[in-house]
């Protein structure tokens, strides 16, 4: 009783907004304010456009080839073995990401919130969760992506509005600056942010309507880029671009500001924080679910349940790699730049030999 | 209960649940013939009943008894075993009618005149009509009639006979309503059946009943409304009884564990009920009911999650009332899995979380306690899981005493021995009446059951392993199934006009359709105009209109159309 393509548009808009939201949503205003100063929120605007333009011809592509997933058609297209490469390259991409990714809310819950859990017990118990529910069909993926969503947007709303009552407006003039080398530096930075829209393309063979696709890619991009943009806009408005770019976590800083009233609820940023774990959780399992799928599919398994207990090991000795925070910002961000380019110069082949056989595709069809 | 078959189909109605299932789903095949639509009644007594058959042949208490009316006639009484008095058949019908023409003088040659000779001289009953049209009969029988045709006439006797025998039919003791019937099952299948069949008299309920349990033999009846039902739903249910092979079958609940999805989850997958009337609100949606000859209880399948904090009450009081109280159930709920959990990692992990005059009251409270405060909440409530168990077994009298033994004196000594602190007595007991609130008494434990891991979890990591458990706890919720049915529907996967009877309950009259999750067959609860109506007096009018009767408003050609 298991019908085939259950992923309707919008819930594939929520499995990329979930995704896309997650760790970064704390540092992220820091980044934009040591990128553009008072014009962070048009850094990070130029970032959401950036991550637009590269998830276009992805989905666009994926769209396609409504039938199949990205691994399997590129193997038609670029041929077996340059194909394999790829999908271990992204392998490797994917796995790094999830353990950076860990590490990250693992420093982050340690230092702000839970002082009391080592930090490792932090990390394993939530890639173990990652493990365990990586286990379940595409599906359900979803259906667990749909379900968070609104726990993951509506405390960064709330939260991010009440704090924008004691916003100064001159802190955010200017507004325009004039773009430089450091501007469009931190657009690319924040447009790493949303290279995990990448999950789309174990989606669309599933779709209801593949075509939709890159609909519902920037549909979510563009929800999430607004919420990431309110993020910046309170943290700077609130604090100056000069204080945020001294604070680790300016957004955790300007929930703790926002207080309403006298006694009851004195500590949004607790909640905030704890509500912050299902947006890491909802990130994380994206990451592990992909890298799974992707192992599995290069060693040719039946599903992707032996591959998700095979991830485990190897995403968790990458998140105790790093020697201290500013060693997984570093990495992460030179995974990020590592990564985009590696999936443009692999997008620039698929679509290359798209448009050369194209026309015995037609025919073929 | 058949005594007699006049047609060879008719010895199928005892199949085993395998065959059932294939011939059902034979016949829900598409292009397979549909029953022949039915005009007036046939000269001959076989057709007449093969008609009958047709419509009303799937119901498992269906009796044709074919006999020789005064010796002489082929005749046969029509009539629902679950329904009449066979007491009464046998002493005040078969009884002037069996015997040969030498013991009733005055018997008319013609078959025509039967019909009135046997109704002003023969049997003893004290309604009834004839009827000549036979798509007039199958109604009628299902509400208790038995219809006696002759063969060579076009007309048959209908004779009221219905006794529904309720004797000790009693308040259903688990699901207590403020408003609303109050009558449950009893044990008798039959009586059920009748509880069934007198809240929903419709020639669209199906009852299917065959025997289960290589050793009990205990007949389990199968209810589902033909014209609303999913197929698939009916063949699923069916199917999966029809692999049941065991020794045998005593409660309702052998069968629970038999056909749900998935038996290693805490959460039921499917919904028992004592109460009639809940079970024919759920067969109006689609659902299928499940009665087992000796139970009192009904399984009802799908069961999703949202179902197990609604009650009766919701519905059969206003609308606004019925909202809040559920929305009240659900914190119940809440609080029942989470405040203890959430309790112990706030004070031992994270005590800056809590306004700081509270937190020197708790830990002034707290200052003799010996233990670290995950101990202390699992001492408090395993004691208080054992008082609840305690409570329940006992007969009411004592049960009485012992709560109050267990929950004023232990508690209060147990906080003047150092044992627990206050604050401590006072989550457990909120824990505690929030799982009572809980409507369905196994929900209820499925949650009690998953707070221990939850405070295990808060002792360990604290607040994070709240979320962590939370997640896993949900994650468990959205993968699970019944009978197809993702568990936490209609939430997810959303669909948002199913939400009108999730967290509040809209109005009657704004649930137009039917729940989408189930498939019916059709889904149309109400017709288009009427909610128009209501919707019109409220919202133009402020609640107030002239004409009490805005019957009008029906009319076609209706300027908003929703």
């Amino acid at each position: 009783m298991t019908p085939t393509r259950q992923i309707t548009t919008l819930r594939a808009a929520a499995v990329i907004g979930s995704t896309i939201i997650g760790v970064g949503i704390l540092s992220f205003p820091r980044y934009m304010a040591a990128a553009g100063g008072s014009s962070a929120p048009l850094v990070a605007f130029s970032g959401v456009v950036i991550s637009i333009v590269c998830f276009w011809p992805l989905a666009a592509l994926c769209r396609r080839f409504p039938r199949e997933s990205l691994f399997v058609f590129s193997r038609r297209l670029i041929g077996k073995p340059l194909s394999f490469i790829f999908a271990l390259l992204i392998l490797l991409i994917f796995v790094l990401l999830t353990g950076l990714t860990a590490r990250q809310f693992g420093d982050v819950a340690t230092t702000v919130l839970f002082k009391k859990t080592p930090i490792e017990a932090t990390v394993f118990l939530m890639l173990l969760l990652c493990q365990l529910s990586s286990r379940r069909n595409i599906v359900k993926f979803t259906y667990i992506h749909f379900f968070y969503l609104p726990l993951i947007i509506a405390p960064v709303l709330l939260i991010t509005l009440i704090s924008m009552r004691n916003m100064d407006l001159l802190n955010l003039q200017p507004i325009l600056v004039m773009p430089s080398a450091a501007f469009w530096k931190g657009a690319v930075k924040a447009s790493f942010l949303f290279q995990s829209s990448f999950i789309i393309v174990l989606l669309v063979p599933l779709m209801q309507k593949p075509k939709q696709a890159v609909r519902a890619g920037i549909l979510a991009i563009a929800v999430s880029g607004i919420i990431y943009l309110l993020i910046v806009v309170a943290a700077i408005g609130l604090f100056g671009s000069e204080e945020t770019k001294l604070l680790i976590y300016p957004t955790l800083e300007s929930a703790r500001s926002a207080a309403v009233g006298e006694g009851f609820l004195e500590r949004l940023d607790a909640i905030f924080i704890v509500l912050w774990v299902i947006s890491v959780y909802t990130t994380l399992y994206s990451t592990y679910y992909l890298a799974s799928c992707l192992l599995q599919h290069v060693f040719a398994f039946r599903d992707q349940r032996m591959s998700s207990t095979l991830i485990l090991p190897l995403t968790f000795i990458v998140a105790s790699l790093p020697a201290n925070v500013f060693k997984t910002y570093t990495w992460s961000l030179a995974l990020g730049l590592a990564s985009m380019i590696i999936l443009a110069v692999y997008l620039c082949l698929l679509w290359s030999m798209y448009l050369l056989r194209r026309p015995g595709k037609r025919g073929a069809a | 209960m058949i005594f007699h078959t006049a047609l060879p189909k008719e010895a199928e109605t005892l199949q085993s649940w395998n065959e059932k299932y294939e011939s059902y789903l034979k016949k829900k095949q598409p292009g397979s013939p549909q029953a022949p639509g039915a005009g007036s009644l046939s000269r001959s007594l076989a057709d007449n009943l093969q008609q009958l058959q047709a419509v009303l042949g799937a119901n498992g208490d269906l009796v044709i008894r074919d006999f020789l009316l005064f010796g002489r006639h082929e005749a046969a009484i029509v009539f629902l075993s679950s329904l009449v008095n066979e007491e009464q058949i046998r002493e005040h019908i078969l009884k002037p009618l069996l015997p040969g023409p030498e013991n009733s003088p005055g018997v008319p040659e013609d078959p025509d005149h039967l019909i009135h000779y046997i109704w002003a001289k023969a049997v003893q009953v004290t309604q009834g009509n004839t009827e000549q049209k036979l798509d007039h009969l199958p109604p009628a029988i299902v509400k208790g009639s038995l219809a006696l045709l002759i063969n060579g006439v076009t007309e048959s006797l209908l004779l009221d006979i219905r006794q529904v025998d309720l004797r000790g039919v009693d308040q259903p003791q688990t699901e207590q309503v403020i408003r609303g019937p109050r009558e449950g099952y009893v044990e008798k299948l039959e009586n059920n059946l009748a509880l069934l069949r007198y809240r929903l008299q419709s020639t669209d309920l199906r009852i299917e009943i065959s025997p289960l349990g290589r050793r009990t033999q205990s007949r389990v009846a199968l209810c589902y409304l033909d014209s609303i039902a999913d197929p698939q739903l009916v063949a699923e249910a069916m199917r999966r009884i029809s692999i049941i092979d065991t020794d045998g079958i005593i409660d309702a609940g052998y069968i629970e564990q038999f056909i749900e999805d998935q038996p290693l989850s805490p959460f039921p997958q499917v919904q028992n009920t004592e109460r009639p009337d809940k079970t024919v609100a759920a067969l109006m949606e689609g659902r299928v009911a499940l009665l087992v000859d000796g139970s009192p209880f009904a399984l009802i399948v799908p069961a999703l999650f949202n179902q197990f904090f609604q009650t009766v009450d919701d519905y059969t009081e206003r609308f606004i009332m019925g909202s809040l109280i559920r929305i009240i159930r659900l914190i119940a709920l809440a609080s029942s899995l989470f405040f203890p959990a959430l309790y112990v990692s706030v004070i031992s992990f994270n005590p800056e979380l809590m306004p700081t005059d509270f937190a020197v009251a708790i830990s002034g409270g707290r200052a003799g306690v010996p233990f670290p405060a995950v101990l202390e909440v699992l001492i408090m409530e395993v004691s208080m899981e054992v008082l609840r168990e305690a409570t329940i077994r006992l007969p009411q009298m004592i049960g009485g005493a012992l709560s109050i033994v267990g929950v004023l004196v232990i508690g209060q000594a147990a906080v003047e021995a150092g044992l627990a602190s206050p604050i401590t007595v006072v989550i457990v007991a909120l824990t505690t009446i929030g799982s009572f609130a809980t409507p369905a008494y196994n929900a209820a434990i499925a949650l009690r059951m998953l707070r221990f891991p939850l405070i295990l979890l808060a002792g360990m990591f604290g607040l994070y392993g709240v979320m962590i458990g939370t997640i896993v706890i949900f994650n468990h919720l959205l993968f699970l199934e019944s009978f197809g049915v993702p568990y936490m529907s209609p939430f997810i996967p959303g669909k948002w006009r199913d939400w009108k009877d999730t967290l509040v309950r809209v109005p009657l009259w704004w649930m137009r359709r039917r729940p989408s999750f189930l498939h019916t067959t059709d889904s149309t609860r109400l017709p288009e105009a009427v909610p128009g109506v209501y919707e019109d007096q409220i919202l133009q009018q402020g609640g107030e209109t002239d004409d009490p009767y805005p019957s009008d408003h029906n009319a076609a050609g209706r300027s908003r159309n929703r």
